[in-house]
C-alpha cells in the first residue's frame, strides 16, 4: 500500500514517536486540527457565535423591546435585581427537579430498552421502529395528546379504574401531581434519542470482548458492569449531559400542558425567562436571567464532566 | 455462546412489552381521535374504537393549511440539515475527541454555551443576521440556522463516539504508515458508522420537529413546515380542532417513521468485526 | 467501497434538494414591498389569523372586494396561526420585517403599540364608524389618547343551560335582559341533584374571566396607566371569585373538576347531562350547535349582572396598521373598509362572534332571527366596554406569574379572600419594579 502523506518528509506519525521533536509535532497536529474543523466553522462563527454574543451583551444593558430602542449600558444592575427576585429562584427549583428527575429516568428506562433491543429477541426491527414513535410527532402534538390522556375522564384513568386503582385524579390540575405528570411525558418525549444513542454505543461493543468475558465464565450481570458500562461511559456521559441541557432548556411542552400552572407547580425557568423577554418586553433583565442560569449549568455540567475526564485519562 | 435461560427470556419480552405499550400507547390515542367526529371527541367518555368511523378529518387536514406542502417542506429542509450536519461534524467531532489542549477546551465551551442560552434571547439579533443576509423567508436560511444550531450536540454526541473507539487501533494503522486521512476512512469511519446514523437521526428528527425558528424565520404560507402548518390548527383561546389536528399529527409522522425505518437498519453493528489487526 | 458510495449518494442528494429548496422559497422579506413613486402600484400586505373555514372566506371575499375597486392598493393576504403570533410579531417588528396590517387582538396589542410600532389611526376613522362603535370598546383600542387598531370582533362570557335538566329542577329559566349573579347561584344549587352538578365552569385559566366579569360589580382592578398603574383588590374585584369559591364549597353546585379544565373541555360535561349549565365565551353557541349529541335541548340564559350591572371587559379582535409601513394611508383606508357594518356582518356571523358595530349587529340579528343564542349574544354586547387593565405596563407578566398561580390556588381552597388579595397586590409590586 503506496503512502501518499500530503503532510512532511518524513513518515506520518499521528500519535507521536521518539523521532520528531515535540513542537514540531504540536504545529502538525494543530494544522490537522483546525483543518478538519474550519468547514464547521463559518455558520458557526456567523448564524451562532455572533448572535450569542450580542445576546449575552443584551444582559448588561437595558434592552427593552421597544422601537427604536437605545440599549444603554447599565452594568451589573440586572443582576444585582435579580438575586432578589424569588419568582426567578422558585422556578429554578422547579427546573432543577425536572431536569434531574427526567434525565436520570430518561437514562435508566432506555438503557434498559436499548439492552433488550441489542439482545437476541424476536421482531427486532419492528420494535426498534416502536420506541422511536414519540420523536416522530411534532411537538404541539405531543402536548396536546397527553392532555387529552391525562384528563380526568381520559384513558389513563380508565385503565386505573379498569385494574381497581381511583379513577379520577387530575393529573394535570392538582397541585401534587401535576410536575410528576409532566415529568412522565419529559421522558417520554426523551426516551428515543437516549435509547438510539446507547444502542449505537452498544453496537461499538466489539464482540470479542464479551466472548471473552463470557469464556472467562462471568455471568450477564459482571459482563454487563465490567465490559459494557465501561466502553458505554463516553456515549453515556455525552448524552446524559445533553439530555440534562435539553431537559432544562426545556419550556414548550410543559407550557402547552400547563402553562406553568397549576398555581405556578410547573413554571420552568425558560418559561419564565420567555415571559420577562417576550411578554414584559425587558430584553436586558431577561438575558441576565439567561446568563445566569448559562452560567450554573456550565459549573455543575463540569464539575460533573471534568472527574470523569480525568478518570477517563488515568 | 450465549444462553438466557426460559425465565428470564419471558421476562425480556414482559419488559419489551411494556416499553413499547407506553410508548406506542399514545399513537395509537392519536390515531382513533382522528377518527372520531368532533362530537366523539367533545363527549365525556372516550373509548379507543370510535362509535362511527369519520374519515372527515383527514380531508380536512389535507385541504386546509396546506399540509402535504408544508410537510414536502420539512422534508427538504431536514434532509439537508442532516446531510450538512453529518458531514460537517464528523470531521470535527474527531478533532474535538483526539486533540488535547485549547482547541477541545474552546470548542467545547462553545458547545455547552450555546446549548444552555436561551434561544429566544438570540432570535431578534439572528433574525437581523438573516435579513441582512436575504434569507428571511427561505428554505435556505432555515438549513442553515438548523444546521448550525444542531452541530453543537451533533459534535458532542459524536466525539462520543470517537471517544469510545480504541486509540489502539489508529496507532496500528499509523504504525504500519497510514496516512491521518486513510486512517480516518479506513478505520475510524465504519467503525463510527452506528454513531453517524445515531447523529443523522438526531439532526433529522431535531429540523423535522423544529417550531420556534420555523415560526418566526418563515412569513409565507408557502414555505411553512410541518409544526408551524400544524399549529394553525390551533386557534384563539385555545380552541383546538382536535380530529383534523390529529388527523394531521398522524399524516405528519409518518415520513419520520419511513425515515427511521430506513436509517434504523444501519444502526446494527455488523461492520465492528475485531479489525484490531488493522 | 462503502464509502465512497454513501459520499456520492450524499452529493447526489444535496443538489438535488437545494435545487428544490431554491425553487419553494420566497424572495423579498422586506415589509410593504412596492413602488415609492406615486401613483406607482402598491401591495399592502394583510397579515390575518383566521382559523375557521367560513370565516377564511368571508376574509378572502372582502380582500377580493377591495382589490377589485382598488387595483392601485392590492391587499396580499397571509394566513398565519393564532398561536405563536405573538412571537411572530414581536421578531417581526424589532428585525423591522413586519406586515403592514396586523390583525391581532386589543390586550395583546396594546403593548405593541406602547412601544410605538402602530401607526395612529384616530384621524383615518370615518365619522359614521365612529359613532356606530360604543365609546367603551373604542376605549379598549386606545392607547395613549390614540386608536391603534380598528375593532372588529368581540366575545363576551355567558351562561348556556341544558333545557331540560333546569326545568325538571323546578326552576324557571329565566328570560329578559340581564340575569344576577345571585340568580345564577340559585339556579345552580337547585340542578344539583344525583349526580349531576348546576354549572361547569372551566377555570383553568381564570385571570381573563375574572378580570373581564369582575366589572359587572365594579372590580377594576387597576386605576392609572402605565408603568404608574396601582393595583386595588377590594369588594367588587373578589365579587366573583368568592361566588365561585362559594359554589364550589359550599353550595357544591360547581363540578370541581370543570374548575381546573379550559372553557372547551369543560363542556363534556355539559353535553353528557353532568351539569345543567355551563359558562363559555359567547362564540361557542356555534361549537354547541354543531357538537351537542342529538336532541340537545340547550338556551342561552340573559347575560349575568353584578351591583354595577352587566358591563364586561372589551377584548375586542384589531387590523392594526403598522408604523413603518410605506403606506400607511393606503392601508389605514384598507382597515376602515374593512371594520364597515356589511363586511363585519359576514364575518362576525360566519366567525360566531359580535361585531363592533351596531349596525352590524342589528344585521345579524335580522339575518339569525336571533335564533341559536344570537338574541342574549347581543344583548350581552351592550355591557362591554374598555378595561383598565389594558392600559397596565406590567399586565401581562402579573397575570401569568401572579394572577393566575394565585386564583388557582384561591379555586383550590389553598388560601382565603385575605390570602389572595395579598398575594394579587404584592405580587403586582414586584412585578411593576
Amino acid at each position: 500500500m503506496t503512502i501518499t502523506s500530503t503532510v512532511a518528509t518524513s513518515p506520518a506519525d499521528p500519535l507521536g514517536s521518539p523521532r520528531r521533536t515535540g513542537s514540531g509535532r504540536k504545529n502538525q497536529q494543530r494544522r490537522e486540527a483546525i483543518a478538519l474543523v474550519v468547514p464547521s466553522l463559518i455558520p458557526i462563527i456567523i448564524f451562532s457565535v455572533v448572535p450569542l454574543l450580542q445576546g449575552i451583551w443584551y444582559a448588561f444593558t437595558d434592552a427593552t423591546l421597544r422601537r427604536n430602542d437605545t440599549a444603554d449600558f447599565v452594568g451589573l444592575d440586572n443582576f444585582t435585581r435579580l438575586a432578589g427576585d424569588a419568582f426567578f429562584w422558585d422556578s429554578f427549583r422547579i427546573g432543577m427537579v425536572w431536569a434531574v428527575s427526567v434525565t436520570l429516568i430518561q437514562l435508566v428506562a432506555s438503557l434498559g430498552l436499548a439492552l433488550l433491543l441489542n439482545s437476541n429477541l424476536r421482531f427486532r426491527s419492528l420494535t426498534r421502529l416502536l420506541a422511536l414513535i414519540p420523536w416522530a410527532m411534532p411537538p404541539v402534538v405531543v402536548a396536546i395528546m397527553w392532555t387529552m390522556i391525562y384528563a380526568p375522564n381520559g384513558p389513563l384513568n380508565h385503565l386505573l379504574g379498569v385494574v381497581g386503582l381511583p379513577d379520577d385524579t387530575n393529573w394535570l390540575g392538582d397541585f401534587d401531581t401535576a410536575l410528576p405528570a409532566v415529568i412522565v411525558v419529559g421522558v417520554w418525549v426523551g426516551m428515543p434519542q437516549t435509547t438510539v444513542t446507547l444502542l449505537a454505543g452498544l453496537q461499538q461493543i466489539p464482540a470479542e470482548l464479551m466472548e471473552a468475558a463470557a469464556v472467562d465464565g462471568a455471568s450477564a450481570w459482571q459482563r454487563f458492569r465490567s465490559v459494557v458500562l465501561p466502553s458505554l461511559r463516553p456515549v453515556i456521559l455525552s448524552i446524559t449531559s445533553l439530555n440534562f441541557i435539553w431537559n432544562f432548556n426545556s419550556f414548550g411542552l410543559v407550557y402547552v400542558m400547563t402553562e406553568g400552572g397549576p398555581g405556578g407547580k410547573t413554571m420552568l425557568p425558560m418559561l419564565f425567562t420567555y415571559l420577562e423577554a417576550f411578554k414584559n418586553r425587558n430584553l436586558g433583565y431577561a438575558a441576565a436571567m439567561g446568563v445566569v442560569l448559562v452560567v450554573v449549568v456550565v459549573l455543575i455540567l463540569a464539575g460533573f464532566l471534568r472527574s470523569q475526564f480525568r478518570k477517563e485519562a488515568s | 455462546m450465549n444462553r438466557t435461560s426460559a425465565g428470564v427470556r419471558t421476562l425480556q419480552y414482559i419488559a419489551l412489552v411494556g416499553f413499547i405499550l407506553f410508548l406506542g400507547f399514545p399513537l395509537l390515542w392519536l390515531v382513533s381521535a382522528s377518527i372520531k367526529s368532533s362530537q366523539e371527541l367533545a363527549a365525556l367518555d372516550m373509548s379507543v374504537l370510535p362509535r362511527q368511523f369519520h374519515w372527515d378529518n383527514y380531508a380536512v387536514a389535507l385541504q386546509k393549511q396546506g399540509i402535504l406542502r408544508s410537510a414536502l417542506n420539512s422534508l427538504i429542509v431536514a434532509l439537508l440539515s442532516m446531510v450538512l450536519v453529518v458531514v460537517l461534524s464528523i470531521p470535527a467531532s474527531y478533532a474535538l475527541a483526539r486533540f488535547k489542549g485549547k482547541l477541545r477546551a474552546v470548542g467545547v465551551g462553545w458547545i455547552l454555551v450555546s446549548q444552555v442560552f436561551p434561544v429566544i434571547l438570540i432570535i431578534i439579533p439572528l433574525f437581523v443576521v438573516l435579513r441582512n443576509a436575504h434569507l428571511v423567508d427561505t428554505l435556505v436560511g432555515l438549513v442553515l440556522v438548523y444546521t448550525t444550531f444542531t452541530m453543537p450536540f451533533a459534535l458532542w454526541m459524536l466525539q462520543g463516539f470517537v471517544a469510545a473507539i480504541p486509540n489502539e487501533l489508529e496507532e496500528a494503522a499509523a504504525m504500519d504508515g497510514a496516512s491521518r486521512f486513510q486512517t480516518l476512512r479506513r478505520i475510524v469511519f465504519p467503525l463510527l458508522m452506528p454513531g453517524i446514523v445515531a447523529t443523522a437521526m438526531f439532526a433529522f428528527v431535531a429540523a423535522w420537529n423544529e417550531f420556534f425558528f420555523a415560526l418566526v424565520l418563515i412569513q409565507s404560507p408557502e414555505n411553512y413546515t410541518l409544526p408551524v402548518a400544524l399549529k394553525m390548527f390551533v386557534g384563539g383561546e385555545g380552541k383546538v380542532a382536535l380530529g383534523p389536528l390529529a388527523a394531521g399529527a398522524v399524516l405528519a409522522t409518518i415520513p419520520s417513521l419511513i425515515v427511521f425505518s430506513i436509517l434504523q437498519r444501519r444502526l446494527t453493528g455488523g461492520l465492528l468485526t475485531g479489525s484490531v489487526k488493522g | 467501497m462503502g464509502t465512497r458510495r454513501i459520499a456520492l449518494a450524499g452529493v447526489a442528494l444535496t443538489t438535488a434538494l437545494l435545487a428544490a429548496c431554491s425553487q419553494g422559497s420566497a424572495t423579498n422579506p422586506d415589509a410593504g414591498s412596492g413602488g415609492t413613486a406615486a401613483g406607482a402600484p402598491v401591495t399592502i400586505k394583510f397579515q390575518s389569523l383566521q382559523d375557521q373555514p367560513a370565516a377564511v372566506e368571508a376574509v378572502k371575499g372582502i380582500v377580493d372586494s377591495w382589490n377589485g375597486a382598488h387595483p392601485e392598493a392590492k391587499v396580499e393576504l397571509i394566513q398565519a396561526g393564532w398561536d405563536g403570533v405573538y412571537d411572530k410579531l414581536v421578531t417581526q417588528f424589532n428585525g423591522n420585517a413586519a406586515p403592514d396590517v396586523i390583525h391581532y387582538e386589543a390586550a395583546s396589542i396594546v403593548p405593541f403599540a406602547r412601544d410605538g410600532y402602530l401607526a395612529d389611526l384616530t384621524s383615518k376613522v370615518p365619522a359614521d364608524l365612529k359613532s356606530d362603535v360604543s365609546d367603551g370598546v373604542w376605549k379598549s383600542v386606545t392607547v395613549d389618547n390614540k386608536i391603534v387598531g380598528m375593532p372588529t370582533e368581540l366575545q363576551t362570557y355567558v351562561v348556556f343551560a341544558n333545557k331540560k335538566l333546569l326545568e325538571a329542577s323546578g326552576a324557571k329559566i329565566p328570560t329578559g335582559d340581564s340575569m344576577t349573579l345571585e340568580q345564577l347561584q340559585a339556579l345552580a344549587k337547585s340542578a344539583t341533584k344525583g349526580g349531576s352538578y348546576g354549572l361547569a365552569w372551566g377555570l383553568k385559566s381564570p385571570t381573563a374571566t375574572f378580570m373581564s366579569l369582575g366589572l359587572t360589580s365594579g372590580g377594576t382592578y387597576f386605576t392609572g396607566t402605565g408603568k404608574d398603574a396601582k393595583i386595588n383588590v377590594g369588594e367588587g374585584e373578589l365579587a366573583v371569585p368568592k361566588l365561585v369559591k362559594q359554589m364550589a364549597y359550599a353550595d357544591k353546585s360547581i363540578d370541581p373538576v370543570s374548575l381546573t379544565q379550559s372553557g372547551s373541555q369543560a363542556l363534556a360535561s355539559f353535553y353528557a347531562g353532568k351539569a345543567a349549565m355551563t359558562v363559555q365565551g359567547s362564540y361557542q353557541a356555534a361549537n354547541i350547535k354543531k357538537d351537542a349529541p342529538a336532541g340537545f335541548d340547550w338556551v342561552e340564559l340573559p347575560p349575568l349582572a353584578g351591583s354595577q350591572g352587566t358591563a364586561q371587559a372589551a377584548n375586542p379582535q384589531t387590523l392594526s396598521v403598522n408604523a413603518d409601513s410605506p403606506n400607511v394611508d393606503k392601508a389605514a383606508e384598507f382597515v376602515a373598509y374593512f371594520a364597515g357594518a356589511e363586511n363585519m356582518a359576514k364575518l362576525n356571523q360566519a366567525d360566531a362572534l359580535i361585531p363592533a358595530s351596531k349596525k352590524a349587529q342589528d344585521m345579524i340579528l335580522a339575518s339569525t332571527g336571533g335564533k341559536d343564542g344570537w338574541d342574549m349574544t347581543m344583548k350581552s354586547a351592550q355591557g362591554l366596554t374598555g378595561a383598565p387593565f389594558l392600559a397596565v405596563d406590567a399586565y401581562t407578566q402579573w397575570k401569568d406569574t401572579v394572577a393566575t398561580p394565585n386564583f388557582q390556588k384561591y379555586l383550590a381552597n389553598q388560601i382565603d379572600d385575605a390570602g389572595l388579595t395579598q398575594a394579587l397586590t404584592d405580587g403586582f409590586g414586584q412585578v411593576n419594579r
